[in-house]
This record gives C-alpha cells, sequence and structure tokens, in this order.
C-alpha cells in the first residue's frame, strides 16, 4: 500500500463512519475566517446575507418576510411554529399567536407514572434569538389519589427551549431551500 | 430531578426525534450570486523603532529581497545585505489608511440537501506591505488582488469539502481561544498597517498567516459536539499557472521541492507563496457545546509540513529546514455577553509560520484575551507572548559540499551621534546556538456598532520583539536588541 492510499483509506472510513452517525451539519458561519468582509459582518450582527443577489432570487428577503409571519403577527413565526411542534406531544389548552403565549393541558406520559407535565411557553419578539422563547414546565406528582405540586427541574425548561431553538432553527433552514 | 430530565426528554425525544433527526427532503435551490464587500478607514498615530532607517537588519535568514524601503535601491548580499548610500528615510507618525474589498459569493442547494457554492474575494490589500521592491515598482498599493477563492460542497451527513484557495483547518477555520472580535482584533488585528517591517516588528503570528495557499479542505458535520477538520496543501502556491515564471524550472515553480536558494524563504517573500513549506497537512479537532449556560469551544490541532531543499551547493538536494511540526491547544468560554479565551502553540516553526533552520529551537507561543459586548459596543482586550527561533544562523555559506551557517557579524565604526563620541562595535553571534526571540504584544480595543454592518473603532497595539545581542535597528549606534511599535488607530468600517 502506498502512502498516499492509506490516508485516503482512514479517511473513507471516516466519512462512512460520519455518514452512519448523523452528524449535524455546521454551517458555513460556524468556522472562523480572515475574510475582511464576512468577519465585519459578523462583529456588526449583520446578515451574511448581505450584499445585492445579482443572479437567481434573494432568498434572505423571503426568509424576512416569512419571518415576520405575513398575517400579522407580532413574534417569529418559525420560533411560534417550532413551539407548538415541540409541544404537540401535549394537549394544547390554549395559544395566542399575537401574545406568543401557549398553554398546554396536564399530561402523563406513559414512560413516567405517577406524574404529569405541564407546559407554557412565551415567544418573545419578532427576531430569530435564542433569548426569543421561554419554557415553564410544571409538574405534579400523585400521592394518595391526589396530584400535588413538585418542583420541576429548571434544565427540563432550558432542554425544552433548546429543542424549540432547534426546531425552528430547522423550519428557518426549510424554508430557506423553497 | 434526573428522574424527571430523563422522562421529560425521554418524552419530547420519542416524539420528536425521529422528526429531528430524519434527513429532510428539501425543494432545490437555484443558485445566486451575491457581491458584497466591505471598506475600512483608519487614521493611525504610530511610534516605532527603526523609524529612520534605510538598510535591514539582516536577520533572520530568509528575508532576501525583501529588506530595502525605498523603491529601487540595489539589493546586494541574501540576507537583508547593503543598500545603496544616500537612500535614507525618516518617517513621520500620522497616516490614514484605507482599503476595500469585493466579494463574489455562489450557493445553491440540490433536493439531496446538498449545498455547494464558491466564494471570490478581491481584495486591495494583495500588494500593501509585502515590501517586495519589484511588486511594488511595478503594481500600485490599491491594485485589487485575489484575496481567497474556493468552491465548497457541502452534505448534511457527509460534511463539507472546500477546494480552492482558502485557509486551513487550523490556519483559521476551525481553531478556539483566539479573541480577537473586538476593535480590528487588538494585537492581531489592523496596526500592522501602520508599522514598517523594519525588524519584522510587526509581524504576528496569528492563525490566518498561513496563508490561503491551493489546498483541499474536509470538514465534517458536528456530533456530540465534536466536528473535526484535515486539509492538505502540496506545495505553498496560490491560484492558476505553475508559478514558473520562464519556460524553465526554477524555484518559483509551485512544484519545486527542491532549488538553488531554496535556504532564504523559511519565511515568505514575493508575496507568501514563494516559501519552502512543502506538503503542508493540517487537522483539527473541535468540541462546541454548553456547560450549565456557558458556551465553550474547545480545539486541539496539528499542523505539519516539510520544506524545499537546498540546491546551491554543487547540485546536492540539502536539508537546511526543520519540518513544520506544530500542536496547538486552544480553549474559550462565552457567557452573558463575555468571552474569554487562551491558545497555547507549541512546534518547529518560525514567527512567520516558516520552517525554522535545523538546530535551532521550537517555538511557543500563548495567546489570551477577552471581550464583552453590551448592546452596540464591543470592548476587549488580548495579550500574545512567543519566543521563536531566534538568529543564530543568519547565512549559509555555500562551501562546495554543504551549506555552513554563521551568525550576524554587527561591525562598525565609533563616531559622534548627537554630540557624543560613540565607541565602535564588533559582536559575532554563535552560529553554534540557539538564540530565541521573544515577541510580546497587547491590544485594548473598542467598536460602537452605528448599524449592522458599520462600527466605528477605537483600539491601542503594543508590540514588542526581543533578542539578546542582535541589531534590531542598526541605524543607531550600539546592539538594539529591541524593537518595538506603539499604534493607536481609530476609524470607521463598513460590511455590505
Amino acid at each position: 500500500m502506498t502512502h498516499i492510499a492509506r490516508p485516503i483509506l482512514l479517511l473513507g472510513l471516516v466519512l462512512f463512519l460520519v455518514a452512519c452517525s448523523g452528524g449535524r451539519q455546521v454551517r458555513n458561519d460556524e468556522y472562523g475566517t480572515d475574510n475582511q468582509r464576512e468577519l465585519t459582518l459578523r462583529q456588526t450582527g449583520a446578515s451574511s446575507s448581505s450584499g445585492i443577489v445579482v443572479f437567481g432570487v434573494d432568498r434572505s428577503r423571503q426568509q424576512q418576510d416569512a419571518a415576520s409571519g405575513g398575517g400579522g403577527m407580532t413574534v417569529n413565526a418559525f420560533l411560534w411554529r417550532a413551539t407548538l411542534d415541540t409541544l404537540s406531544f401535549m394537549p394544547l389548552a390554549s395559544a395566542d399567536p399575537f401574545g406568543g403565549v401557549i398553554i398546554t393541558d396536564w399530561y402523563a406520559p406513559a414512560q413516567a407514572e405517577g406524574e404529569r407535565f405541564k407546559a407554557t411557553a412565551y415567544v418573545i419578539g419578532r427576531q430569530l434569538r435564542s433569548d426569543g422563547v421561554r419554557v415553564q414546565v410544571f409538574r405534579q406528582i400523585q400521592r394518595g389519589g391526589q396530584w400535588v405540586d413538585a418542583p420541576a427541574s429548571t434544565s427540563t425548561n432550558s432542554e425544552m427551549e433548546d429543542r424549540v431553538l432547534a426546531r425552528a432553527r430547522e423550519l428557518r433552514s426549510q424554508s430557506a431551500g423553497r | 430531578m434526573r428522574k424527571i430530565l430523563l422522562g421529560t426528554t425521554a418524552v419530547v425525544s420519542a416524539v420528536m426525534g425521529a422528526a429531528i433527526m430524519a434527513p429532510q427532503a428539501s425543494a432545490q435551490e437555484a443558485p445566486t450570486v451575491r457581491i458584497g464587500g466591505f471598506f475600512q478607514a483608519y487614521y493611525g498615530y504610530t511610534q516605532q523603532s527603526a523609524n529612520s532607517s534605510n538598510q535591514g537588519n539582516g536577520l533572520p535568514l530568509n528575508v532576501s529581497g525583501a529588506n530595502e524601503n525605498i523603491a529601487g535601491a540595489s539589493a546586494t548580499g541574501g540576507n537583508g545585505g547593503g543598500v545603496a548610500g544616500n537612500n535614507i528615510a525618516r518617517l513621520g507618525r500620522h497616516d490614514i489608511s484605507s482599503d476595500a474589498a469585493v466579494d463574489v459569493i455562489v450557493n445553491g442547494k440540490l433536493a439531496s440537501g446538498l449545498t455547494y457554492g464558491a466564494q471570490i474575494s478581491m481584495s486591495s490589500t494583495g500588494q500593501e506591505g509585502r515590501n517586495i521592491t519589484q511588486r511594488r515598482a511595478s503594481t500600485g498599493k490599491t491594485t485589487v488582488a485575489i484575496d481567497e477563492m474556493y468552491a465548497f460542497i457541502a452534505h448534511p451527513r457527509f460534511g463539507q469539502i472546500r477546494f480552492g484557495d482558502e485557509d486551513g483547518v487550523m490556519g483559521g477555520l476551525m481553531n478556539s481561544g483566539w479573541v480577537q472580535g473586538f476593535g480590528t482584533g487588538g494585537v492581531h488585528g489592523g496596526w500592522e498597517r501602520f508599522v514598517t517591517r523594519q525588524a519584522q516588528g510587526r509581524t504576528t503570528t496569528a492563525p490566518g498567516g498561513l496563508g490561503d495557499n491551493s489546498k483541499i479542505i474536509y470538514m465534517s458535520p458536528q456530533f456530540a459536539g465534536f466536528d473535526f477538520g484535515v486539509s492538505f496543501a502540496p506545495n505553498s502556491g496560490v491560484g492558476m499557472g505553475n508559478g514558473c515564471p520562464t519556460d524553465g524550472a526554477s524555484g518559483y515553480c509551485d512544484r519545486a521541492i527542491a532549488f538553488t536558494g531554496a535556504r532564504n524563504f523559511g519565511i515568505a517573500a514575493a508575496g507568501p507563496e514563494q516559501v519552502a513549506r512543502r506538503n503542508e497537512f493540517q487537522a483539527a479537532v473541535r468540541w462546541r457545546g454548553n456547560l450549565a449556560g456557558v458556551g465553550i469551544a474547545g480545539t486541539v490541532g496539528y499542523i505539519g509540513a516539510g520544506a524545499a531543499r537546498d540546491m546551491t551547493s554543487s547540485g546536492q538536494q540539502q536539508r537546511v529546514f526543520s519540518n513544520l511540526n506544530i500542536w496547538q491547544a486552544g480553549l474559550q468560554a462565552s457567557y452573558a455577553g463575555f468571552t474569554l479565551g487562551a491558545a497555547y502553540t507549541y512546534g518547529d516553526y518560525n514567527f512567520f509560520w516558516g520552517n525554522s533552520i535545523r538546530g535551532d529551537r521550537a517555538a511557543e507561543q500563548l495567546v489570551v484575551g477577552g471581550q464583552y459586548i453590551a448592546g452596540p459596543i464591543t470592548v476587549g482586550a488580548n495579550f500574545v507572548t512567543g519566543l521563536f527561533e531566534g538568529a543564530s544562523k543568519t547565512t549559509l555559506t555555500d562551501t562546495g559540499t554543504s551549506l555552513t551557517p554563521s551568525s550576524q557579524v554587527v561591525s562598525r565604526s565609533g563616531g559622534l551621534v548627537n554630540g557624543v563620541v560613540q565607541p565602535g562595535l564588533n559582536t559575532v553571534g554563535n552560529p553554534n546556538g540557539m538564540s530565541g526571540q521573544r515577541r510580546w504584544g497587547m491590544g485594548i480595543g473598542a467598536n460602537y456598532r452605528l448599524a449592522p454592518g458599520m462600527d466605528l473603532i477605537a483600539e491601542y497595539v503594543y508590540y514588542s520583539v526581543r533578542e539578546q545581542g542582535r541589531d534590531l535597528d542598526p541605524n543607531r549606534f550600539g546592539v538594539q536588541s529591541r524593537a518595538f511599535s506603539n499604534v493607536f488607530l481609530t476609524g470607521v468600517r463598513l460590511a455590505f
């Protein structure tokens, strides 16, 4: 085996393993750069889709329209839909797209007998930001045939928020593919 | 609590997991071609040593042809040798520097989820500061040159391949711990544009300095917080063509693996591409995640390369450089607008990311930085200190059968300077030694974001080079073992 073939085989093996493991695609803006334009855009909070599209359709504008909801929504549409999707395994009690509040009914998962959960989610603002959603999970446990309040861990809330954000990111990237 | 977590996340995962992990069928996306760019202009107030100079300092090795600061002066001698007399200049302290770039960005997507595109960056900084007499004599300082140009193909499962002139994975793409998102980058920022290269007192050893030599890069998807990347560049050339300026094979050819005078190119000359580095391989593993609300990123990486051999001596191939053999580990943490980071680099390389002379010391460098973002304001500071190959071997003399190293000789007669009689000098370095060069600097800077894409900047940077017994300012009497620069800059930049 030549010294060239070995690294190629190794790379092939690694690619195979990576393909099987189902990782997350790393976006271009997650890599460092010494491109002055890109650096400045990142540091000044501007979108890397700045500039002028001279060929093709400017999808960033479509995204902005989609994100603003178009129908008079006052909260970010991606976050709103992502929150609904994420909480859809629980029965929905109320959802106010103008106030950005979603309240679920009590839900007792089959895997956790004797406890039930209820969630309230607040979608804040029109921007797709990591602090644009707050989820509060309430928990009750059954004691002597009665449901009594029990503390839910704060990390549960942040786990749910992470799920919402991941879903929102996914919705956004799908929307970019239109 | 653990049970709750398990219960809730298991439910969510069971319900949502399949939907999240399944590959998404997405609509094909016709490619878009986008034109963007940036402009920046700064006023700079500069104090530096070697402000009055007409000759190179001769050190370290490998800056042949890059020492002259006056176009047309003749370069004699291999390593910063003599310059025609009377070409003396004295520098003021005020300057305004501006530059711009235009980028063409192509993006497209296939129905399979595969994305593709290209980036071509045309920058007016390409010619500045290379300090090669021929270039400055023949092209304007604002001549547009290609900075980066590459194509990429990315797949959600297989990762991304970049092909073309772009940084390597440890040349800026996947490094962690280099905190320079404030000002123009602090000690690794725009201050260098105001400082002359005398004594090499302005070059910092930051990842981007490795250059955009034509390469192939692979970067994996992220799984469990980890992603990794590798890159390979067979030589140091950029762009198309074979690099040979004439029909014959010469050291300028991209594919030259041994050539006459290769010993002069441990440090890049004639633009960044004329350097002895060959078969450059980079590998990086990066982890990013969130620990108790603190965003963490850490990278461990390696840069290796061989070096072109010197054929000066009777056509023999002689190995004058150590292979590039560099390890780097970096870590940064972000919380509530604060970012702190540090990166440590160790291995065989010189301050220019070039190959060091065989027998010279390994280099090490520590970078520490922090920044804070509050609304439109960003403030930060960073610090770098490093010990690099010194000037033990400043010339390699061809004896016919071998290349024999010798050290810098500082020899000059005494005389009257500013009314004071100065003694003469005659010192010789030790070619068998392993002298080290201490380079350290610090920068503090602030930005005010005026609008998305536009900010106002103020920054101060101090940078120092020290080497005992080496004359870093030959136009002053005595051995000046220290070169320094102070730069204050303020200005505006705009990306669009």
